[in-house]
């Protein structure tokens, strides 16, 4: 019986970019000191016409060129996001319409913080995998809203990655997936309020350590692997700080992780942004490669997964759009031009 | 913002669908249900091209309310490699940047937005292909 695992992938960064500096400037902070303790350079910012529907649509369509099938076979699209643009009509709709992937498949929107896009990959891993659908699109996405001064302003980026999971040509195999999920205070948003809230220092060791860590064991003490049995690994990274950390905790080194670290230049790209790293993470991954991935949601939860790359990576690795040509498409902005894209200007 | 208007243009703004005659071959764009050429009624469903290049542009300082977000904006007139021309507005590029012959390729963005409780309209736009 042949295996169930990715098929394809892609990604997409809006162009804009406003520095860590640059913000600190307008809040009279120390941006040396901010950039050493987040190592984050810049974030990304959509345009002005760019929101999680857009930027959906964009990394799904990466996704169905790289790999060149019948966007028909498609029975399920998932799109987890904290900012879907509507809060009634779903946005894997408009992605289902846009793929021209209407009108035979299911399709709905996930929520759950930074970690709803991994959810939408293990609904589709066990539907294709139990035969209910040839093929499932699961998008994370997001331009997510912080507060002006809120300290999640120098991180609070935007970006999409989509994968495509089937049984037919897989390029990485799903060795195991673990989930842990608590009811954690950490971070949130209330119906009808513009920007989130956090627990500031709450969120460190209680929320995001925990929780990464302890899927990240569990998942490999269920499969007898070891961090040295992994080639790259990806976190969730609301900074690059505590992706390292993670990292150093399980005895992953920093040559595993560092392909993965996005951050540093698009910021936090919340339900995007392991799903970015891991995009990155398949286009230098060769044949016999295991790819580790953990992938943490506030309120609380983790999603592990543990793949191991195919021959047929080499088929689609070429697509030209991938993560490093989206990195490197850039434009930095001012805080006043930040502001009128974000629209915080109403 | 109509939804019935929206809903029925959703295949051309969305995917670049127009019509191509299956007597005269001609192909047009947006979709309609005759023949712009030979006045034929046979007529099937055609995707354009993504890809092509500017033929002529300008910028839009005034526009209507659901637009004005965008302001100013560039709009130009494509030539696809397929042949067709289409009009549409060219983004993630300053305006002082944009030249005659300029390769783009279609994306899809907002195109207007009707107040904060309305419809959003989507549709395809060009960026430059860099
Ligand atoms: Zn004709």
């Amino acid at each position: 019986m042949s295996k169930v695992g990715i098929v394809s992938y892609g990604s997409y960064i809006p162009k804009y970019r406003i520095k860590t500096e640059e913000i600190a400037k307008v809040w009279e902070e120390d941006s040396k000191e901010i950039v050493n303790q987040l190592q984050v350079n810049s974030k990304s910012v959509p345009g002005p016409d760019e929101d999680v529907i857009t930027m959906s649509v964009e990394s799904a369509r990466n996704a169905i060129n790289r790999w060149g099938g019948n966007v028909k076979d498609i029975g399920a699209i998932y799109v987890g996001s904290e900012s879907h643009p509507y809060a009634v009509k779903p946005t894997a709709t408009f992605v289902a319409a846009a793929l021209d992937a209407e009108e035979s498949l299911t399709a709905a929107d996930l929520e759950f913080a930074c970690k709803a896009g991994t959810a939408g990959m293990q609904m589709c891993f066990g539907l294709a995998k139990s035969d209910m659908i040839e093929y499932g699109l699961a998008i994370g996405a997001d331009s997510s809203q912080a507060r002006p001064r809120d300290p999640l302003e120098y991180t609070a980026g935007a970006g999409s990655a989509a994968f495509l999971i089937g049984k037919k040509r897989v390029i990485a195999e799903l060795e195991g997936t673990y989930s842990l999920t608590t009811d954690m205070p950490d971070f949130w948003r209330r119906e009808g309020a513009i920007y989130p809230s956090h627990g500031n220092r709450f969120t460190g060791s209680p929320a995001y350590f925990k929780h990464v860590i302890e899927a990240s064991k569990k998942l490999m003490e269920q499969l007898g692997s070891r961090p040295s049995d992994y080639k790259y690994v990806t976190f969730h990274q609301p900074n690059t700080k505590f992706p390292l950390s993670a990292a150093r905790m399980l005895g992953f080194s920093k040559e595993q992780i560092d392909l993965s670290l996005v951050c540093k230049e698009i910021g936090n790209a919340y339900s995007a942004s392991s799903m970015i790293g891991l995009a990155n993470i398949l286009n230098y991954s060769s044949p016999g490669d295991r790819i580790f991935v953990t992938s943490y949601g506030s309120g609380a939860g983790s999603d592990a997964f543990s793949f191991l790359v195919t021959d047929m990576i080499e088929e689609v690795k070429s697509y030209p759009l991938n993560v490093d040509y989206y990195v490197n498409r850039k434009k930095y902005i001012d805080y006043g031009v930040y502001v009128r894209f974000k629209g915080v200007l109403r | 913002m109509e939804p019935p208007k929206i809903w029925r243009e959703k295949r051309q703004r969305y995917l670049g669908i127009g019509v191509k005659c299956l007597d005269c071959d001609y192909k047009a764009f947006p979709l309609t249900s005759f023949c712009p050429s030979c006045g034929s009624g046979n007529v099937q469903e055609y995707k354009l091209a993504e890809k092509g290049r500017i033929i002529q542009f300008t910028q839009v300082n005034q526009t209507s309310n659901d637009m004005m977000a965008n302001v100013p904006y560039a709009i130009g007139i494509i030539e696809l490699e397929d042949g067709i021309k289409v009009t549409g507005q060219i983004v993630d590029i300053d305006y002082s940047l944009i030249e005659i012959g300029m390769p783009v390729r279609m994306v899809l963005r907002v195109l207007s937005k009707d107040g904060t409780e309305g419809l959003i309209k989507y549709g395809f736009k060009f960026i430059p292909v860099d």
